[in-house]
């Protein structure tokens, strides 16, 4: 019998790693949007009915402009688009990527195959809903410039190692506690979504309260980004080194929490 | 070559721990039918799940350089979402497959219609298994992972597999996963007997059964 729909071996590792993650990719760009009448445009509604609502409060209680006259709709869009996309890939790294742990069947696809994957798309996707948003925002003429553009990548590379750090070691832990996964978004969450600095910017916080926030590591990533972006903007209580520490041992305490409880499975 | 090299694996941790398999070694012979026999709770999931690459042993390592198929019939792999045209072409690609190839056949051995491009989740039970099985033939493996049930269809689709199952025996190799003997005589040329995570190799099939049965037989009455 001949081989010929088969591709030539042997192939190596990173040969066969790359046509799996290229799979995994479109397959879940196609299952996510593919079939939908919408499709992409989902990706947009969340985000945009934050945004509009946010807007729309902060108008009524009398608060209209933001901090250094940045535009308050890019404000809260610096905002909430970056923390979303922190959300999304915590929560999909901490779900074990939800439904796709059957993929495992495939000899090939392994589970480092679905986190890169998962990474990529979820990272991919938000960013592109950002750029959609902020260049939405200028042709409605919302005018601005762009101050540093490598920060606002720093930012958001960031927000994923934390996302994916956050996720591993939830998802670890609730291999063998399940119900961590569920207090995880109430008592983690929630403290981290209302410190994240999407609704103000770190001065806007009372002194004793900020101490506190500033434990936070997303309100660093949010600050940075929205330095980088608004010239009128610049915040003094960034701390990068701080970021890069919390986002490097949540990972490795992830990596091991996971290695030690996928032992005692079952 | 598909081999296991020292390999062993348990569930549970301190007290609780029960060893699957323990410290196996074997090389599955190529081009043969190799049949592995084990009652049921003797660790059969585990050892496909092992081979197949879903589970990673604690000890030792498993040895892939041939193409080696999934559990065939398996379709927990499957985007119900997708149509089964998307979920073949998914797997075209994983395996570097020509995909206009794959999806072709994998429609002329399933005989799906128009269902075809339609999302798998509308499948009935016997659709989806069709489905999955005419897959696992529309590419060219060298090592078919099996798993108990070769069978799906009604009487002229089981024929039809039938055929190209004995057709691949020939060239290819297979690994049938099964506490049959029936299905291991029917289907493998030699056979192992999986016991107390032991792998038990005879090249002559009766031989296995004797072991088998010996196995099982002294297990009820104790």
């Amino acid at each position: 019998m001949s081989f010929a729909n088969v591709a030539d071996r042997p192939e190596s590792v990173f040969t066969i790693q790359c046509r799996v993650l290229h799979a995994l990719i479109l397959r879940e760009l196609k299952s996510r949007y593919g079939n939908r009448r919408l499709g992409f445009a989902w990706a947009l509604i969340e985000p945009l009915v934050f945004t509009s609502v946010f807007v729309f409060v902060f108008q009524l209680i009398g608060r209209g402009g933001a901090p250094s006259g940045i535009p308050i709709t890019l404000f809260f869009v610096a905002g909430i688009s970056p923390f979303f996309m922190f959300r999304d890939i915590f929560s999909e790294v901490a779900q074990g990527t939800r439904g796709n742990q059957s993929l495992l069947m495939f000899p090939q696809v392994t589970r480092m195959d679905l986190l890169i994957a998962t990474l990529i798309v979820n990272s991919l996707l938000s960013i592109s809903v950002f750029i959609l948003l902020v260049l939405g925002l200028f042709f409605a003429g919302v005018t601005f410039q762009i101050e540093n553009l490598p920060g606002v990548m720093v930012g958001f590379s960031l927000l994923i190692l934390l996302g994916l750090g956050l996720g591993l070691v939830v998802g670890a832990v609730s291999i063998r506690y399940e119900f961590v996964k569920k207090i995880s978004e109430p008592i983690l969450g929630k403290p981290l979504f209302l410190t994240s600095g999407m609704f103000f910017t770190a001065s806007m916080i009372p002194p004793f309260a900020r101490e506190y926030a500033l434990y936070n590591p997303l309100l660093h990533c949010i600050e940075l980004i929205r330095s980088s972006l608004f010239v009128s903007f610049n915040s003094r209580y960034i701390n990068l080194d701080y970021v890069c520490i919390f986002a490097i041992v949540q990972i490795g305490l992830g990596l091991m929490l996971l290695g030690f409880f996928e032992r005692q499975r079952k | 070559m598909i081999a296991l090299e020292n390999v062993s694996k348990s569930y549970g941790v301190g007290d609780n721990a029960h060893l699957v398999l323990n410290d196996i070694s074997f090389k599955f012979p190529y081009r043969k039918s190799v049949g592995v026999l084990g009652a049921n709770g003797a660790g059969k999931s585990t050892l496909i799940r092992i081979i197949g690459g879903a589970d990673k042993p604690d000890n030792g390592r498993v040895v892939r350089t041939s193409r080696l198929s999934w559990p065939m019939g398996y379709s927990g792999g499957f985007q119900g979402t997708l149509t089964g045209r998307e979920n073949a072409r998914f797997v075209a690609r994983i395996y570097g497959a020509s995909y206009v190839e794959v999806e072709r056949k994998t429609n002329e051995f399933a005989e799906l219609g128009q269902y075809f491009d339609r999302p798998l989740s509308s499948y009935s039970a016997g659709m989806r298994s069709r489905f999955a099985m005419s897959l696992s033939y529309a590419l060219d493996f060298d090592y078919y992972l099996v798993d108990e049930a070769l069978e799906t269809g009604d009487a002229r689709l089981k024929e039809k597999f039938r055929q190209i199952f004995k057709q691949r025996r020939q060239t290819c190799s297979v690994i049938l996963v099964s506490h049959n003997e029936q299905t291991i005589r029917k289907n493998c040329d030699v056979a192992t007997v999986l016991h107390e995570g032991r792998l038990h190799y005879f090249d002559n099939l009766d031989d296995a059964f004797m072991l088998y049965r010996k196995l099982l037989f002294k297990k009820s009455v104790a």
